[in-house]
């Protein structure tokens, strides 16, 4: 998206020209969007597999692939969907929009941020390679359970050592905004008038350097029960694998709403910017992103009810996960307060919001019936929580990004992208997306289990339509690279405030923003 | 610059310290099995300060075993099912064959249900303490000796207690 | 409208619950009654909470907007609003935690069982054990499903009965009988779960895991592992017969005479 954007002022800053200048780039545009496009191609790779996975499962009986190789394909399709597409992304919308949202000239630490990126393809590279080997790559989950996982091939070192990397590579970047967003503020933005995009992202980022070291924490434990002779997770030594889940999801629950707070700030930017209204009770959204934060780190046991726990532990981790539905709650009225007597407008970033809005709230009705402890007996590791997390995931925190990327991407190139073909991308996205995902919640209350290559026949109906949605949803994404492509040739035509309600100091800037965004720090009543 | 350094000071620290703070949750989970019986996981010492507390009150113990993985063993418990009386010491054992021609090092990892109740079967002396040897086809019997404290809650009328054979032959890492 | 296609969405499930098979199984036991009681309850709810909420949104879509020259208002902030809020979906969490506590400790209760069955997980099978009756055998997929699910086997799966939900023993089960199950495995964790029977448990090496079932219909119930296990994860089916107690014990003493033949034609 920037390569224009660096054409204009290449000339008056003396960096490489060509792939070193992309290389050694320290700005935070350039990074930026190194990051999206980073993002996009593993939106690709990862959703490639997801097809791979829905070809198989359009009819009973294997058809394409065996079913050792089905399970590498749905535990890379995890990994590169969370780490490589959907936390990338947000950290490219990180990189462009903090500065130029804060008033600041750049990021804090531009050659760490410079790194944090690079670690990227090599750690990808990695992952993607363990393909190829003989024993294949990863078949345990992205969940990695043991002793499940110690059983894998030759690749488990391997995918170790690149989660490792892509661990750094988020606490660098955390490190980075936290560093940014604290210190660098223009004068007079007091921490309740940031842009709440700014406070989704910095509690991200404090929760990404809480969690992230305890995922690598866990898999190092892994690496050492199987090479090291040390037995945490294994019953023989004394170990017990079901410490690894809890370790695993007390780094995986936070995790979650790593993906999903930042695309709450989206929401919450581009919900008042088309309703031509202020956001609806600020404070309390601040308050409730930091209540759900908080709240994570006390309820990762629900996603393991199943492991045979004490009572007591079963009732305190359905009642907290709960409670974690008021302070969600508390958004999505919020939202729709923000709509209420607004003058509302439907370009596609506002459709990708609201469409955000509705299925992130059925995500979210399934998340409070999966609470249920004793529903979750029934409801556990079967499709109806596939449904689930691809509720929450693709029309949330993947609806929230592309959203983002209209909604920004006439400012960080100056052009505007074609609103027809952007309708289209949203109705044919959307469609697709519940065709895809709703029927899952069908075949997941009918009893079937997730992570199969293979299903009884009854179950064929509904797979066969969620595999026709898929491979609309995928085709679709064609039109966003094709609307990608047809925004960056047109000329330079963007005014510098491109929507008429949007508020904000990005806005101040010109379409697109000047190397270094704010030279001289604007001042914020 | 100072308020940079604070702020990266803070958030390394954080970092670090929740690193190791995953390590840490090994201790506490187990710490946290102990208080609430988690996965049935029985305490692995010997009691060794025992008072005999007969209290004239019977519990049903059943006794069940699994090999794991593809051990070539034969593992059954003696006797299938025991009634107690709480407070008392007990002995009974497992028999264990190896079914192979070479000598087999094994670990047996105990597991009491239910879970809750599980730090109430004290063992006294148990073959699960430390790893075994058995020699190609040998049959071995394996003593158990334990004790059912008398703080067993009253509901509870039967127990059930679980071994299950590891091989660890030429296996790291295992006591 | 849209938004109103997403309701009947939601809505649709019940409705055409009979031909399609999408809703839980009321199933055939207390655990599976009640999890699908607290199941209803909570869609239900949802409903009503999604028709209000998306119902608000779709008007406001409708009439608030620009091109049918609506002014903005300029409110952004009540407290009264938020707490209003704030308290009643906590209340209406604290309507729903209450039958789910209740529930929980009924499920949890495997006290005065009338047998107990050891369920062991292999890679890829079952193996059942009558504690008190000494019988156990394996239990494993069916032949003809396991050479129709073949890569490029040349079958029509569709022609297979019980394609993939069929094995070579069945779980014989005593119905109006509270049976113990204890589960465990021999290599990796597994799942052992029936829809009709109730919630499912992991098997965990090492450890052991209970549960209760007390099934009140005779009748073939079918079932599968659910926690990923390796390849054939896709392949480990559970059938399990509930018979009335008298036959029970028939099928138990059959099964003690053939014990010994029985043991050489299963075993691994």
């Amino acid at each position: 998206m920037s390569t224009n954007v660096q054409d204009i002022h290449e000339d008056h800053h003396h960096a490489p020209s060509g792939l070193m200048r992309w290389i050694t780039t320290t700005n935070h545009k350039d990074i930026g969007s190194l990051y999206l496009w980073f993002s996009l191609l593993m939106f690709f790779i990862g959703g490639f597999m997801a097809l791979i996975i829905r070809a198989e499962l359009f009819e009973p009986g294997l058809q394409l692939v065996i079913p050792g190789f089905f399970n590498q394909m749905t535990t890379m399709h995890a990994l590169i969907m969370i780490f490589g597409a959907v936390m990338p992304a947000f950290v490219g919308l990180a990189n462009w929009q903090i500065p130029i949202m804060i008033g600041a000239p750049d990021m804090a630490l531009p050659r760490l941020n410079n790194w944090s990126f690079w670690i990227l393809p090599f750690a990808f590279t990695m992952l993607l390679s363990t393909l190829f080997f003989d024993s294949g790559g990863p078949a345990a989950g992205w969940t990695l359970y043991p002793p499940l996982s110690l059983q894998g091939g030759n690749s488990m070192p391997f995918v170790i050592l690149s989660i490792h990397l892509l661990g750094i590579s988020s606490i660098l970047g955390a490190i980075n905004v936290i560093a940014t967003i604290l210190n660098m503020r223009a004068p007079g933005m007091t921490l309740m008038k940031m842009p709440i995009f700014i406070w989704t992202w910095l509690i991200t980022a404090f929760l990404l350097i809480a969690a992230m070291p305890v995922l690598a924490g866990a898999i190092t434990m892994l690496l050492t029960d199987r090479f090291f002779g040390t037995s945490f997770f294994t019953a023989s030594g004394g170990g017990d694998p079901v410490m690894f889940q809890h370790i695993f999801w007390f780094f995986g629950h936070p995790e979650v709403y790593i993906l999903i707070l930042p695309a709450f700030g989206i929401v919450s930017t581009i919900i008042p910017a088309f309703s031509r209204k202020k956001l609806f009770g600020y404070d309390s959204m601040v308050y409730a992103t930091a209540s759900i934060a908080l709240l994570s780190f006390i309820v990762w046991a629900h996603h393991m009810f199943t492991v045979g726990m004490p009572l007591a532990g079963e009732i305190f981790f359905m009642l907290t996960t709960m409670l974690i539905a008021v302070p969600t709650g508390v958004k999505v009225f919020n939202w729709v307060a923000t709509m209420w007597r607004g003058s509302m407008t439907f370009e596609t970033p506002m459709l990708f919001a609201l469409a955000f809005i509705i299925l992130f709230t059925i995500g979210g009705f399934s998340g409070l019936m999966l609470a249920m402890t004793p529903a979750d007996f029934q409801y556990h590791d079967t499709y109806f929580v596939v449904a689930h997390f691809h509720y929450v995931l693709v029309p949330g925190a993947v609806f929230a990004i592309i959203a983002a990327v209209y909604y920004w991407l006439p400012k960080w190139t100056g052009k505007m992208y074609s609103e027809s073909l952007g309708k289209l991308h949203f109705w044919l996205t959307t469609v697709f997306v519940n065709v895809t995902f709703f029927p899952m919640h069908f075949v997941g209350l009918a009893g079937m289990p997730r992570r199969i290559p293979d299903y009884p026949v009854q179950f064929a109906d509904f797979n066969a339509i969620a595999s026709v949605g898929a491979f609309g949803f995928g085709l679709s994404q064609l039109l966003f690279v094709y609307i990608l492509y047809n925004t960056l040739k047109k000329d330079v035509t963007a005014e510098d405030k491109v929507w008429d309600g949007a508020e904000g100091l990005e806005w101040t800037l010109s379409s697109p923003p000047p190397y270094h965004s704010f030279e001289k720090a604007p001042r914020v009543e | 610059m100072s308020n940079y350094k604070k702020t990266y000071i803070t958030v390394s620290f954080i970092v670090v310290f929740m690193f190791f703070f995953s390590y840490m949750l090994v201790p506490l989970y187990d710490i946290f099995c102990e208080i609430t019986g988690l996965n049935g996981k029985t305490n692995q010492e010997r009691i060794v300060n025992l008072d005999e507390k007969p209290t004239n009150r019977f519990v049903t113990i059943k006794f069940t075993s699994t090999v794991a993985g593809a051990g070539p063993f034969d593992f059954e418990p003696l006797e299938r099912e025991m009634v107690v009386e709480v407070g008392k010491v007990y002995t009974t054992s497992y028999i264990l064959t190896n079914q192979s021609n070479s000598l087999k090092q094994v670990t047996a990892s105990p597991s009491v249900v239910p879970g809750a109740e599980a730090e109430y079967f004290k063992k006294i002396e148990c073959f699960c303490f430390t790893q075994q040897e058995i020699n190609g086809l040998e049959t071995k019997e394996l003593p158990l000796q334990f004790i059912i404290d008398d703080k067993l809650s009253s509901d509870t009328k039967t127990l059930i207690l679980s071994y299950t054979m590891f091989n660890t032959t030429d296996q790291l890492g295992v006591k | 409208m849209k938004k109103i296609i997403y309701l009947l969405a939601l809505i649709l499930p019940t409705q055409i619950l009979a031909d399609w098979e999408v809703n839980m199984p009321r199933g055939v036991t207390p655990t599976s009654e009640i999890a699908y009681d607290i199941h209803m309850l909570m869609f239900w709810i949802t409903v009503v909470i999604g028709i209000l909420v998306f119902g608000v949104m779709v008007y406001s879509i409708i009439y608030h907007r620009k091109s049918v020259g609506y002014q903005p208002a300029k409110f952004h902030e009540s407290t009264r609003v938020e707490i209003v809020w704030t308290v009643i979906p906590f209340l209406i969490l604290v309507v729903c935690a209450i039958p789910a506590t209740k529930a929980l400790i009924m499920m949890e209760d495997t006290s005065d069982a009338g047998i107990t069955l050891k369920v062991t997980g292999y890679q890829w099978m079952w193996e059942y054990e009558y504690l008190e009756d000494g019988v156990n055998f394996f239990s494993k997929i069916d032949n003809k499903s396991n050479n129709a699910r073949r890569l490029n086997s040349g079958k029509d799966v569709n022609d297979v009965e019980h394609y993939l939900r069929n094995v070579d023993n069945e779980v014989v089960l005593p119905t109006d009988t509270k049976v113990r199950l204890l589960l465990t495995a021999s290599d990796v964790i597994h799942a052992w779960w029936v829809p009709e029977l109730g919630g499912k448990k992991d098997a965990i090496p090492g450890y052991v895991n209970e549960m209760w079932i007390n099934i009140k219909e005779p009748g073939v119930y079918r079932g599968a592992c659910a926690e990923l296990c390796g390849k054939d994860h896709g392949f480990m089916p559970i059938v399990v017969r509930a018979v009335p107690k008298l036959e029970y014990d028939k099928w138990v003493s059959l099964r003690k005479d053939n014990r010994v033949a029985e043991s050489q034609n299963i075993g691994r």
